[in-house]
């Protein structure tokens, strides 16, 4: 198989990644760019805890290709980790209990904090529907929900 | 620093003073959650070193047969392939089975379900070994076939075992049915039946096999450690101090990852590991984890129950029969409980239930989260809201007739003691969902969406009782720095528990849980522990955590008495501060307590140990005393349905749990919303289908758990604590309760909505529209 390089920027520094035609984004982020926050649950597109930002929205980077990405901004919770939304939005899923296995923890932030972006006062129906792409087995939801609510919330 | 520490402390060194505990009941911040919510490479699959190559597991494709030959050729030959492993590879015993010895490794040469695993190619990379394990081709002789539960009890079945089909038999005598049955007045007779569920922890299963020291460093996600060392060491005939086993942070469990797979993966990457001596990865995907895991057992549940007129029960008579599939596992202990709770949380003179676990040859099944509860329960609550039907008496007013209080004996004649909290459990929900006046206002409809509630209560049996000898050990060490590290062979796997364990010893220590670290459970650190199963960390490993925590108070106090120059019962510790609860401004820091410590040459590591005490049942005669102590719970949903389509929707859950004490609320809220959710996938939705042996729907495009938009909306949860005798502080379990009560209230709720009775779980909208229409109603 052909390999040929792309140039993949990963939360604000651009990456020349040498891939092979299949080679998926989750792989190429979780293997040659290192992040780990980024998880595999399902690889069929169905749980969304593999989810990142391409050009600001949210992905399941399990279903897309590490060449569809040549030229375009990547971001994972890595990137975000600085971020004050972010941060809030974190200290808000540790005071609520909102992490239990943790497995689906850096997705569900990704698309919270995506939420967090465009509205300050979400309903709980939109706090529902943003998060409703990822999935998660332990919580029931209920205290990721309470965390998302106050952590749109601008200061 | 804000206001609220100094207030904060003062409360802490009140309480220390009274000689309270400090931080039991306390919301905590859980010592595991800064990395998840940083998403830290704590899991086994970020933990891959450089040269790790890849195991791919490949499975039989037929339910029946036996093996003729296996086509490695092209497998072998594909790039980047290293080699293939099959049974002739195995060094040592060729065994994964956790209780009884029915189940092979890498089956050979006979197959009994199409999750039998043959064995694995190992590639550089995980796509070259999953192509190649594509490449394999399998010639099986086909044998006769078994799929349904009540054919395989047959007397001339196809015999799945040698040993026959019956893999375990149980049975309850309690009074004399026969004349219950002549007192009664109304008699009814059903069969319920439950299905195929998955567990689906997000992370499926994984190990990470290193060669070292002349044996593996093995680490995984899993529930067993100390179980996973034991079943590797067989497989590589190596002594099992040479297989280090370290539970890696787990991504969700829930049963599964207690029984056979971890053994599978972690088995499969070592031999690879030894015969390659290269790091190697043997990981599950979904459809892996699906076909290849266990799953809760499909039940067909038989009562016959006679109550009088005034709505008493009389008498009950069951027949349950569990499919565990091709291989036992855990299933020996699933039935055992089911057979526990086969009239649940009421009162019956007279029972006589029989249970059998029987073989087929569909994919195994285990341990799942409620363990034979949802099944038991599922039956005989849908059996209670038809008698209640059948008596013209509210469902409520029935239960409230016949359920467990203070006194009363449940099926194995175990009298409840004042630490039944079910009466306060139910009291909460029904004012909570305002029952009664919800039940007036729907008892006359009109439209096509029609409401309707449905009640189910809980009782469930803590500790591993009849299962085995139920002890934890939990080691607790003060390091010189004044840092606390605890570590035990009981593991975390989302819950909270370990965080549990380390708050209790924060709370006896008086040193707050900041100060702790959480070592990962090592075997060649920490001892047996028993598996960490039935949601026993808290009540049994928080007894040897404080028992740990006790032992090392006894050695400082003395230290902090003569810096203090005071009687050493005069030392409280609260908040890292030790100080004379006669003069409490007079203080010596936590850290300095343990410098001096340390300078005098005192040890400062301490191991507790706890062994709850025993649970006799006689097997012969089918009574005893199966469990040391019960959660309490009672749970009402409100749906709507609409009557045109039969889709339905579950507005309103109320629920209340006794727990005894909640050493962590919040942890216990997070048990109770996600058990819950759990439990409203299995009523609703969740079903693993086998067609003729297959599994149809390995991926979650196909099998449906609950989402964020399939959630209540409005979800009310409440905790009761009535003190149990066994837990620390009088704490009762939590993780799986919930899980139990949703099947039965989905049901019942939906039966008072439309007067159609599902019977097999789930309660699909199908279903209901077959039920109000008849079966040219189906679907496809």
């Amino acid at each position: 198989m052909t390999k040929r390089v792309i140039t993949l920027s990963v939360n604000g520094t651009d990456h020349p990644i040498q891939v092979d035609a299949t080679d998926r984004l989750i792989d190429v982020l979780r293997d040659q760019v290192n992040q780990k926050s980024v998880k595999e649950g399902c690889s069929t597109g169905d749980c969304g805890i593999c989810a990142v930002l391409v050009d600001g929205r949210l992905v399941n980077s399990c279903l897309m290709l590490a060449a569809q990405c040549d030229g375009r901004r990547v971001t994972t919770l890595e990137g975000l980790l600085e971020d004050p939304t972010m941060k809030r939005m974190q200290g808000n899923f540790i005071a609520n209990n909102a992490a239990q296995c943790g497995f689906c923890t850096p997705a569900m932030l990704m698309a919270s904090w995506d939420l967090a972006r465009h509205s300050a006062h979400p309903s709980d129906e939109e706090i529902k529907v943003a998060i409703s792409g990822v999935l998660c087995r332990c919580t029931g939801y209920y205290q990721i929900i309470d965390s998302v609510r106050e952590g749109c919330r601008r200061e | 620093m804000s206001e609220q520490v100094p207030q904060l402390l003062d409360s802490l060194r009140a309480k220390a003073e009274r000689g309270e505990l400090l931080y039991i009941g306390e919301n905590i911040v859980r010592v595991d959650s800064l990395e998840k919510v940083l998403g830290s490479p704590v899991y086994t699959a970020d933990l891959l070193p450089k040269g790790t190559v890849y195991a791919k597991l490949f499975h039989s494709t037929v339910p029946h047969g036996v093996v003729k030959r296996i086509e490695l050729g092209a497998a072998r030959s594909h790039p980047g392939v290293l080699g293939v492993l099959t049974s002739k590879d195995i060094p040592g015993l060729n065994e994964s089975s956790a209780v009884l010895l029915d189940r092979q490794l890498f089956a050979d040469p006979i197959v009994r379900s199409t999750g039998d695993i043959l064995g694995a190619v190992v590639a550089e990379t995980s796509p070259a070994a999953a192509d190649a394990a594509a490449r394999i081709k399998v010639e099986y002789d086909r044998m006769p076939t078994i799929f349904d539960p009540l054919e395989a009890l047959e007397p001339d079945a196809v015999k799945i075992h040698e040993e026959g089909n019956v893999a375990k038999q149980m049975k309850i005598r309690k009074g004399n049915v026969e004349e219950g049955f002549v007192k009664s007045e109304i008699i009814i007779e059903k069969t319920y039946r439950t299905q195929f569920q998955d567990a689906i922890p997000l992370e499926p299963e994984v190990g990470l096999a290193i060669p070292e020291d002349g044996g593996v460093r093995v680490i995984g996600s899993m529930q067993s450690p100390h179980n996973t060392q034991a079943a590797v060491a067989k497989v590589l005939r190596l002594p099992p101090e040479k297989v280090r086993v370290i539970q890696a942070v787990t991504g969700g469990a829930f049963g599964p990852k207690s029984d056979e797979t971890p053994y599978d993966v972690c088995s499969t990457a070592a031999l690879a590991a030894v015969k390659f001596r290269r790091p190697v990865y043997c990981g599950m995907d979904r459809e892996d984890s699906m076909v290849m895991h266990t799953k809760r057992h499909p039940f067909v549940i038989s009562h016959k129950t006679g109550v009088s007129r005034d709505g008493m029960l009389l008498a009950d008579e069951s027949m349950i029969v569990g499919d565990t599939g091709a291989y036992a596992s855990l299933g020996v202990f699933v039935i055992a409980r089911a057979t526990f709770h086969t009239v649940g949380a009421y009162e019956v003179p007279n029972v006589k239930a029989d249970s059998y676990l029987v073989y087929t040859n569909n994919t195994y099944a285990g341990s799942l989260r409620g363990f034979g509860g949802p099944q038991a329960t599922f039956a005989f609550e849908s059996q209670m809201e038809e008698l209640a039907r059948k008596l013209r008496m509210d469902p409520l007013e029935f239960r409230l007739r016949n359920m467990l209080v203070p006194g009363k004996k449940n099926a194995t004649s175990a009298v409840m003691d004042a630490s039944c909290g079910l009466p306060q459990c139910v009291q909460k929900v029904v004012e909570s969902s305002r029952y009664r006046e919800k039940v007036a206002r729907y008892s006359n409809q009109a439209g096509s969406l029609r409401r309707g509630l449905g009640i189910a209560l809980l009782m469930h049996g803590n500790s591993l009782g009849p299962e085995g000898n139920d002890y934890g050990a939990v080691h607790v060490e003060i390091r010189s720095d004044g840092s606390v590290s605890v570590g035990s062979g009981l593991t975390e796997y989302g819950t909270g528990a370990i965080s549990g364990l380390m708050q209790i010893a924060s709370s006896v220590l008086g040193v707050p849980l900041a100060r702790f670290k959480l070592e990962r459970p090592d075997t060649s650190k920490h001892r047996e522990s028993g598996p960490t199963v039935a949601s026993r960390v808290v009540v049994i490993g928080g007894n040897a955590s404080k028992a740990a925590a006790e032992k090392l108070k006894s050695k400082i106090v003395p230290v902090a008495a003569e810096l203090l120059r005071v009687d050493a019962k005069d030392v409280a510790i609260a908040d890292g501060v030790a100080f004379d609860r006669t003069h409490p401004s007079r203080t010596v820091q936590w850290d300095d307590v343990v410098a001096e410590a340390y300078r005098r040459g005192i040890s400062l590591k301490e191991e507790g140990f706890f062994m709850a005490p025993p649970a006799p049942w006689d097997h012969e005669v089918g009574q005893g005393t199966p469990y040391v102590q019960y959660t309490w719970g009672a749970l009402i949903v409100e749906v709507e349905v609409d009557t045109d389509t039969g889709y339905y929707r579950v507005l309103g859950a109320h629920t209340a749990y006794d727990v005894g004490k909640a050493v962590n609320p919040g942890g216990v809220l997070g048990q109770i919303y996600g058990g819950t959710v759990q439990g409203l996938g299995y009523a609703m939705m969740e079903e693993l289908l086998h067609k003729d042996g297959v599994v149809v729907n390995p991926n979650l495009g196909d099998y449906y758990i609950p989402t964020s938009m399939d959630i209540p909306a409005e979800f009310k949860a409440f905790i009761v604590e009535v003190p149990g005798p066994l837990g620390p502080f009088g704490a009762k379990i939590i993780a799986e309760p919930p899980i139990i009560l949703p099947g039965p209230a989905v049901r019942n709720a939906v039966l008072n909505a439309t007067g159609v009775s599902v019977d097999d779980l789930p309660v699909t909208s199908e279903k209901v529209l077959m039920g109000m229409k008849g079966p040219a109603a189906r679907l496809g």
